[in-house]
């Protein structure tokens, strides 16, 4: 257990997840980028003492690339599990991010292991995977992304349970910002005050805002004894915007917080 | 000789008494775009604009070379209204650039600072200033150093006569220390104003100020309730500040009618005419146009209406009209069938073909959207995909069997997956605006005329559901939605002439016009849709359907759009679309064509970006 990656619950979010998986029900987490869905997948996993398998979904992910594909070995075709058919024969969690971003027929395989059935089937060979209670899927995606050509089929959503995560409240931020860098509760109350003042400019002067992630970052550059103001532009402002006038007003904020 | 002496005098004493410095000027328009962020990341609400404050009389006492030389007595403070925040033109109160600059941020932070707007002058200030600095301890180095600037540009208290002295006494010790005081003690004179704080009575409220607290004034209700006396008394009060940027009421002196048709920002005057039936009689005069004339403040006003041209030359209307409700942001609440828009065809339009100047462009734009076009293939010979590519594998045994050198290619089979499963409504304004001129030899509606054109070719290429709509506006009672092609008409030569047809004219109310395409493209089968909506400036109409009013109607209508699951994207040549289309549809929800003549190019370049 000394190996439990640091996780600042702020809700309900870990006793529904035990709950989830004890009936056995899939599980969607939605939010923000950076705002610790991965980190508390992991959590939980090391709690439940349980072996993640983790898929970042990108845009050629397709259904053979999970459930496995024929491969040529020495004049023989062998088959190759995918990562989703390996973890429902270990048992485990089986950890889908940025969900979303895969092709679209590629969530259908989750159709049958996502229902009470907990069945993969594998059409290439014609074997019918039945999942152990042990087996978990949970997958996530950021509801943010104004992406276009992808979203998610109602078919599939409706076969999970949905958490959604959002930004940590000020005081939980700063409790997480002292927790993964061991830096003063002034500056990270103040790191804190700069990534709400960020988040206003949401929708409106930035596309995305700034995450708890960049604020760790900003925090260990500064634990690492580099000066604020530097360490917030590297890690806030530059990621946030490209915009050079933006970028200015972002300093600003940031020079009204740390300046002298 | 009198003259030249005169002016020669004016120039002398305006340089002895001028105390600012032109070298550290900052001005507005430099700092507008980081001002504006800096003032929604500290909280300031998004939906205002920012604009340049009028300079104001101060009232203040001046010294000896400024009342020669008829200088100082006027003064560019900040305030913040309902719709607008307000910073002066440019700051050259300091020597130093960077101070003149912090002044900016600090008004801005100051103005961003949510405090009670009831409370007197000076405690609100003071309150402001605490509230900041407090939020934002990097400012307050900062702070001291706008003070220590200040105060020695300040008039000395001793050398003031005693009650000037004790107000000035009690500013420089609210400065030092906000929060230390409470009330200001009177003075007959005006006391020297505070750079660092926001007016002391905002010229708009001014006459309000007895039936509201401050900042926004009823307008509209005083209007209706008190009718013509009210009015007037409003345009005199707007007289002392002309508003640059707006342009929305026209001000003049009986001499200089003759001007007025040389103006050409439409006129858009404040007064409700709600009813359909106003409108409706109005469309029987051509051009009227009132002047309505103050005696007492010889000021006038001068609104004319644009007539909707008599029915039998006018667009063939398709069906009754449609109600549609309206937002109402002051009161926050949907005003249901508020607007009525009736669907056009127009009836001059002949079929044609596509102009001659438009075809090789149009040509090229088709073969690049066929590539776009759907597609299902396998690739074959890939060294990575779904399926073993059987034929190569055989043909790479047989090649080992038979002795022959093989290099390994790949032996696995991929498919390539192109589904383009969306439908796309352009919505085109056809506001009266569009009649200027885009470059030399082009008027806007001729830039949006050609983009509509090669927007269809391109987009009839891809083999995409499109619709393309035009809309326009006359009053809540005629929001003029032209059907140039519907979703179900093929793109043909009619659907050309139908655009060749469109002209200019009225007003822009988008959020009726937005919520009807909606309405036409959520009913579409297909999982994406596209909203787009091309422009060339920000809302408005003849009623109060201007400024915050409309901004937050459109605003209302786009997020009515996201619900229905439909992406709202804007295309506009308005260079100043910045300001306004951030708060509409998002950072990344708008593309600003800098040259208008670039825009039928740019269009399908922006969908086909949108769209892969």
């Amino acid at each position: 257990m000394e190996n439990l990656p640091f996780y600042q619950s702020h809700g309900s979010e870990i006793e529904l997840f035990e709950r989830a998986w004890r009936n056995n029900l899939p599980l969607l987490i939605k939010g923000p980028t950076g705002c610790g869905k991965t980190r508390f997948v992991a959590h939980m996993a090391a709690k439940l003492c349980l072996p993640l398998h983790t898929v970042a979904c990108h845009d050629d992910l397709t259904a053979v690339d999970l459930v496995g594909r024929h491969l040529i070995v020495d004049g023989q075709t062998v088959w190759s599990d995918g990562p989703l058919t390996r973890a429902v024969r270990e048992g485990g969690i089986c950890y889908l991010d940025e969900v979303v971003e895969a092709r679209k027929d590629t969530t259908v395989v989750l159709h049958p292991l996502a229902d009470d059935r907990r069945i993969l089937p594998i059409d290439r060979t014609g074997e019918i995977l039945a999942a152990p209670p042990s087996f978990m899927l949970v997958v996530s995606y950021n509801p943010g992304y104004q992406n276009f050509l992808k979203g998610m089929k109602p078919s599939t959503r409706q076969r999970f349970i949905s958490l959604a995560f959002d930004f940590p409240s000020a005081t939980q931020e700063v409790a997480i910002l002292i927790g993964e860098t061991g830096i003063d509760e002034m500056l990270a109350k103040r790191l804190v005050s700069i990534a709400n003042a960020f988040r206003a400019l949401k929708d409106h002067d930035l596309e995305e805002v700034a995450s708890t992630r960049l604020l760790v970052y900003a925090a260990m550059l500064i634990k690492d004894g580099c000066e604020p103001t530097l360490a917030c532009r590297a890690a806030l402002v530059e990621t946030l915007t490209d915009d050079p006038e933006t970028a200015v007003a972002l300093r600003e904020v940031i020079d009204a917080t740390f300046g002298l | 000789m009198e003259e030249y002496v005169g002016e020669l005098w004016h120039k002398l004493v305006t340089r002895v008494a001028d105390k600012q410095h032109a070298e550290a000027a900052v001005s507005l328009d430099e700092m507008s775009k980081t001002a504006a962020i800096f003032f929604r990341a500290l909280g300031g609400d998004a939906g205002l604009n920012l604009s340049a404050a009028p300079s104001t009389r101060h009232g203040a006492r001046r010294g000896w070379r400024d009342r020669l030389a008829t200088t100082g007595e006027r003064i560019e403070l900040c305030w913040r209204d309902g719709e607008t925040l307000r910073l002066p033109e440019k700051i050259d109160i300091f020597t130093e650039r960077s101070l003149n600059r912090d002044l900016y941020l600090w008004l801005v932070a100051l103005l961003a600072a949510n405090v009670d707007d009831s409370l007197p002058w000076i405690v609100r200030n003071q309150k402001a200033t605490q509230v900041t600095l407090e939020r934002f301890p990097g400012l307050v180095a900062r702070y001291r150093r706008l003070i220590n600037a200040l105060l020695p540009l300040r008039p000395l208290p001793t050398s003031l006569p005693a009650a000037e002295a004790a107000q000035e006494a009690v500013i420089r010790q609210a400065l030092i220390q906000p929060g230390s005081i409470h009330v200001l003690p009177p003075s007959k004179k005006q006391f020297q104003p505070v750079v660092l704080w926001t007016h002391p009575s905002p010229p708009m409220s001014a006459n309000n100020k007895v039936s509201t607290s401050d900042g926004e004034p009823e307008r509209e209700q005083s209007e209706d309730k008190n009718g013509v006396k009210s009015r007037k008394k409003h345009a005199a009060e707007r007289t002392d500040m002309p508003d640059g940027k707006d342009g929305f009421l026209m001000m003049f002196r009986a001499e200089s009618l003759f001007s007025w048709t040389e103006y050409i920002n439409v006129n858009r005057p404040q007064d409700e005419e709600d009813d359909v039936e106003s409108a409706a009689l109005a469309a029987e005069d051509m051009d009227t146009m009132t002047i309505a004339r103050d005696g007492e403040t010889s000021v006038a006003k001068l609104r004319f209406d644009l007539d909707l041209p008599p029915a039998g030359e006018d667009d063939a209307p398709l069906g009754e009209g449609i109600p549609l409700p309206e937002w109402d942001y002051k009161k926050q609440i949907m005003q249901p069938d508020y607007c009525r828009l009736q669907e056009l065809v127009s009836q001059q339009a002949e079929p044609c073909e596509l102009p001659a100047q438009l075809r090789r462009t149009a040509r090229r734009l088709r073969s690049q959207f066929q590539a776009l076009a759907p597609t299902r293939t396998w690739l074959k010979r890939q060294q990575d995909g779904e399926e073993i590519d059987l034929d190569a594998w055989v043909l790479q045994e047989a090649d080992l069997l038979s002795g022959k050198h093989s290099d390994s290619r790949g032996m696995y089979r991929a498919q390539v997956n192109q589904q383009r499963d969306l439908a796309c409504l352009l919505l085109a304004d056809l506001s009266l605006s569009t009649d200027a001129y885009a470059s030399d030899h082009a008027r806007v509606i001729d830039v949006i005329r050609d983009s509509l054109y090669l927007f269809s070719e391109a987009l009839s290429a891809t083999g995409d559901r499109f619709a393309m709509y035009g809309f326009s506006s006359l009053k809540r009672g005629n929001v003029r939605f032209n059907r140039l092609k519907s979703f179900d008409d093929r793109y043909d030569g009619l659907a050309r002439g139908r655009i060749q047809a469109i002209k200019p004219g009225y007003y822009t109310r988008m959020g009726a016009a937005i919520r009807q395409a909606s309405a036409l493209l959520a009913a579409q089968p297909q999982r994406q849709r596209l909203l787009l909506l091309l422009t060339d400036g920000k809302p408005n109409d003849l009623d109060r359907y201007e400024g915050r009013y409309g901004i937050e109607d459109t605003r209302m209508a786009l997020h009515e759009a996201r619900q229905l699951g439909l992406r709202p994207f804007c295309v506009t040549i308005d260079r100043e679309a910045n300001e306004y289309l951030p708060h509409l549809f998002g950072a990344g929800g708008f593309a600003v064509i800098r040259k208008p003549e670039d825009l039928p190019k740019e269009l399908p370049l922006l969908y086909a970006q949108m769209t892969r």
